[in-house]
């Protein structure tokens, strides 16, 4: 430890110190009461860097001219600009309604509140420690919705009448005397190319629950850049999508897509999402090809007694990892008053992903 | 009495009675009386927050003041993804945010949320959202840039898209935060 005095004054210093901690200590010592107690170096190991847990309660969001306001004029705008089309025109997304409601609303007709996350199973942001979730010796750090559970202590991903050991979704639906943790979420947009302002499009989310999605985010030290793994998981008893005339007055007929589940994987512990600026400032998104093997690292029969076992398992746990695959089902698909039935894409995985975005105006 | 002196006395009268609340004495309060009394209390805030409205501190080539069409008078953001990589810019940063009854408070939750305020029981952090949110000539562009500065060698920038948010949003609810371990 450091001395606060001088060697020349100590003997005054220390006595003023001492002087001045036996003046200060009646102060303090009404507060302290309680003795502060070592921790042994078990009790220590044990300590958890612990993240922070995100609620939203009686949540309602809403943003657009949709409606006018009270003088009648409609002075709200959500704008998203500077688009292009491929011919060179400005495309311009003019947002007339977003909306984050509770259940029944009606396609954002009747906004009511809505809880996301649960107090027992809340959002996250989070240092994860990476060897826990296969990333080795690396701090990750994530944002989380609520995770999923156990089949026998979760609900139902997709049902609005769901119950308790129903399936494997945290967020509880809405009830009669409860608002639930799922949302309707819906956008109702018009997107206008050059001049011509016609197409209103509108997209509806009923009973929406986004659990099991996180976005992780580390450091690669060969690359030194930033990587990552993205995995959305979207699930919606009805998700719909129409089209309607400017004013609102006539709709076309109402693209239904009944049970939709996404389970959408971008990036994995073994092959990250890389994300970059290349020099022109494009932004690039990756995701690199797996390496292939080293020569005789597996064997010509291709069974793990005749490879190289660490390579083995590498190649194994790749390609029959659920968690690595993305999958869409979707229970009955619909335009206006004809069924398509139902669709399905299953266990895909990205082996190689490269975009980037490119300045037209060069 | 004189009727001016009954006056007096008379418009005297409210006084008294009002006087009559703080007759009682301030009596202590004991050691573990006082211990058993917890701060509490919260914080209401209102807030308009302008950013670059007229434009920012920097005056250059580049950047200037709003009023002056062939400068750039929002704020920017850039970071890089990448050793020597480019840089992911927020540009052109600018509006001006209001909001009213912003309020933060620690709470403790004990019941509802259907059954899960009993099993958590624990204080939490609420951030109670103001209800509406006027947004003025809000706006931003996300784009990709090859320098830090605009003003650096060998600038070259492409805008992916843009923001721009007017008029009131509905923001309603509770933002509980609380310290959450890794499941």
């Amino acid at each position: 430890m450091t001395d606060l005095c001088t060697r020349s004054y100590r003997d005054t210093c220390h006595g003023l110190v001492g002087l001045l901690a036996f003046l200060l200590a009646p102060l303090f010592s009404n507060v302290s009461h309680a003795e502060l107690l070592g921790l042994s170096e078990t009790e220590m190991s044990e300590v958890d860097g612990a993240g922070i847990g995100l609620v939203l309660e009686n949540f309602k969001f809403s943003h657009g001219t949709d409606e006018p306001d009270a003088a009648g004029n409609q002075a709200r705008i959500f704008r998203i600009g500077g688009i292009k089309s491929t011919d060179g025109r400005d495309v311009d997304i003019t947002v007339n309604h977003l909306y984050i409601s509770g259940a029944g609303s009606n396609y954002g007709q009747n906004l009511g509140s809505v809880n996301l996350g649960r107090l027992i199973n809340p959002w996250r942001i989070d240092l994860v420690d990476g060897n826990s979730i296969g990333i080795a010796d690396k701090a990750v750090l994530e944002f989380a919705a609520s995770s999923m559970v156990n089949s026998g202590d979760g609900y139902d991903c997709l049902s609005t009448a769901a119950s308790a050991g129903s399936g494997t979704c945290s967020s509880r639906p809405a009830t009669a005397d409860y608002i639930g943790e799922r949302a309707d979420i819906g956008m109702q947009m018009n997107v206008a190319v050059g001049d011509d302002r016609s197409a209103n499009i509108n997209i509806h989310a009923k009973s929406a629950v986004i659990d099991g999605s996180y976005l992780r985010l580390w450091g690669d030290d060969n690359r030194r850049q930033m990587v990552g793994q993205f995995k959305l998981n979207f699930y919606s008893p009805e998700l719909s999508v129409n089209a309607c005339a400017q004013d609102g007055s006539r709709c076309g007929s109402r693209i239904l897509m009944s049970d939709f589940a996404l389970e959408l994987a971008i990036g994995n512990q073994l092959q990250p999402v890389f994300f970059d600026v290349d020099g022109s400032g494009n932004f690039v998104v990756e995701v690199a090809a797996i390496r292939r093997p080293q020569p005789g690292e597996i064997g010509a029969d291709g069974l793990r007694g005749s490879s190289n076992a660490e390579a083995w398992d590498f190649y194994d746990s790749y390609y029959t990892s659920p968690e690595f695959r993305s999958n869409l089902s979707i229970g009955n698909f619909s335009v206006g008053d004809r069924d398509f039935g139902s669709a399905r894409v299953q266990g895909m995985l990205i082996q190689h992903l490269n975009i980037k975005t490119r300045d037209l105006g060069q | 009495m004189t009727p001016t002196g009954l006056r007096r006395t008379l418009s005297l009268l409210p006084l008294l009675i009002l006087s009559l609340p703080v007759t009682a004495e301030l009596s202590r309060l004991g050691d573990e009386v006082l211990s058993g009394i917890s701060g509490q209390g919260g914080i209401y805030l209102s807030g308009d927050i302008s950013i670059n409205e007229v434009g920012g501190p920097v005056e250059n080539s580049y950047f200037g003041r709003c009023d002056d069409a062939s400068k750039k008078c929002g704020a920017r953001f850039a970071y890089r993804l990448k050793e020597d990589g480019g840089w992911m810019v927020l540009d052109e940063i600018r509006g001006n945010f209001a909001f009213e009854g912003l309020t933060l408070r620690v709470r403790n939750v004990d019941s509802g949320f259907a059954g899960d305020g009993d099993l958590f029981n624990r204080d939490v952090i609420e951030l109670g959202l103001p209800n509406t949110v006027r947004f003025n000539d809000v706006q931003f562009k996300i784009a990709g840039s090859s320098t830090a500065r605009p003003t650096d060698p060998g600038f070259q920038q492409t805008d992916i898209f843009s923001v721009e948010m007017q008029g009131e949003v509905m923001m309603e609810g509770n933002l509980l935060v609380f310290p959450a371990g890794n499941p």
